[in-house]
């Protein structure tokens, strides 16, 4: 049978599931993203930190994607020049008039330990600490030895977060890594 | 012949303009993509050696409304640099425009005003 988009779109709905891509993330396609959500946002009667917030959320995750996923492919342009690509899911829902930003991608072990031992402690801190701990970072460099990014982008989301970040890290059944990470934005801009 | 620079903004990379001649930077719009480092090279590869020169007084207007956290690094970098080269007679004025409701470019603002000690930092939130 095909896939059932009536289902789909009931799930969708009842999660409260307003945008979802899934497939290849490059650097001009989260261009074409975040036109999108500007666009959208710009519609949106929501105070300036708040979409900001929510617009920045999304970069560092898309960022984060792009970086990190463990499934990788190449993209060839038309004058046969390849860039490469990142393989996730990034999902846009509104719920009880916060936002959320859901994604999920395949991350090697190493990484998800990465991940898991830095959001944890992250959620550990509050907005100052979080604001302090962002300058120290951005003046120290970057500790993370396989990140091409400034490596603070996870300083970022918490920052912007209105609550703690939740995350999942899951075994798939080829025994890969799955990791989803869940953020909310409320409206009212931070706590 | 003096330096001139001039780049049109896309949707993830800023405005950005040198003019040598005027001894003026100014940089506009939003700063994500993920390769900044790349996007910033000719301009930094510039600055370095524009601040070994006599220039009097330079000034960097920063009207960024958003930029990811690279983009922070970078121009944090950048305005250290800037820092180290300014003194009495080597002038550097940073002017950090922005928008009272623009919580993170203010916060930004203050926190890279605190590290910098030689140039002039203005902070002009509208």
């Amino acid at each position: 049978m095909s896939f059932n988009v009536q289902l789909y779109n009931k799930m969708l709905t009842d999660n409260n599931v307003e945008v979802v891509y899934s497939g290849p993330i490059w650097s001009s396609g989260i261009d074409g993203m975040a036109e999108m959500l500007l666009k959208r946002l710009e519609y949106e009667d929501i105070p300036l930190n708040a979409s900001q917030s929510v617009f920045s959320v999304f970069v560092e995750q898309m960022n984060n994607m792009l970086m990190y996923s463990a499934e990788r492919h190449f993209l060839t342009n038309l004058d046969g020049t390849q860039i490469s690509s990142s393989k996730g899911i990034y999902i846009l829902g509104v719920k009880e008039g916060a936002y959320f930003i859901q994604t999920g991608n395949v991350v090697t072990s190493s990484n998800a330990e990465i991940l898991r031992a830095r959001i944890d402690f992250l959620n550990t801190l509050d907005k100052k600490e979080l604001r302090q701990y962002y300058k120290q970072q951005l003046i120290a460099g970057n500790d993370n030895p396989v990140s091409k990014g400034a490596g603070i982008g996870l300083i970022e989301i918490a920052r912007r977060a209105s609550e703690p970040i939740k995350y999942e890290i899951d075994k798939l059944d080829n025994g890969s890594l799955y990791f989803t990470m869940h953020v909310i934005i409320k409206q009212g801009g931070k706590q | 012949m003096a330096f001139r620079l001039e780049k049109e903004k896309t949707t993830s990379t800023p405005f950005v303009l040198i003019d040598e001649e005027k001894k003026y930077m100014k940089l506009e719009g939003r700063s994500f993509n993920e390769n900044v480092a790349e996007f910033f090279k000719e301009v930094n590869d510039w600055l370095d050696g524009y601040l070994t020169s006599n220039f009097g007084t330079f000034t960097f207007d920063c009207a960024i409304s958003y930029f990811n956290s690279s983009t922070t690094k970078l121009l944090l970098n950048m305005l250290l640099k800037m820092d180290s080269h300014a003194s009495k007679e080597k002038k550097i004025v940073v002017n950090w425009l922005t928008t009272e409701d623009n919580e993170i470019m203010v916060e930004c603002g203050e926190d890279f005003r605190d590290d910098l000690n030689n140039l002039q930092f203005n902070l002009i939130i509208k």
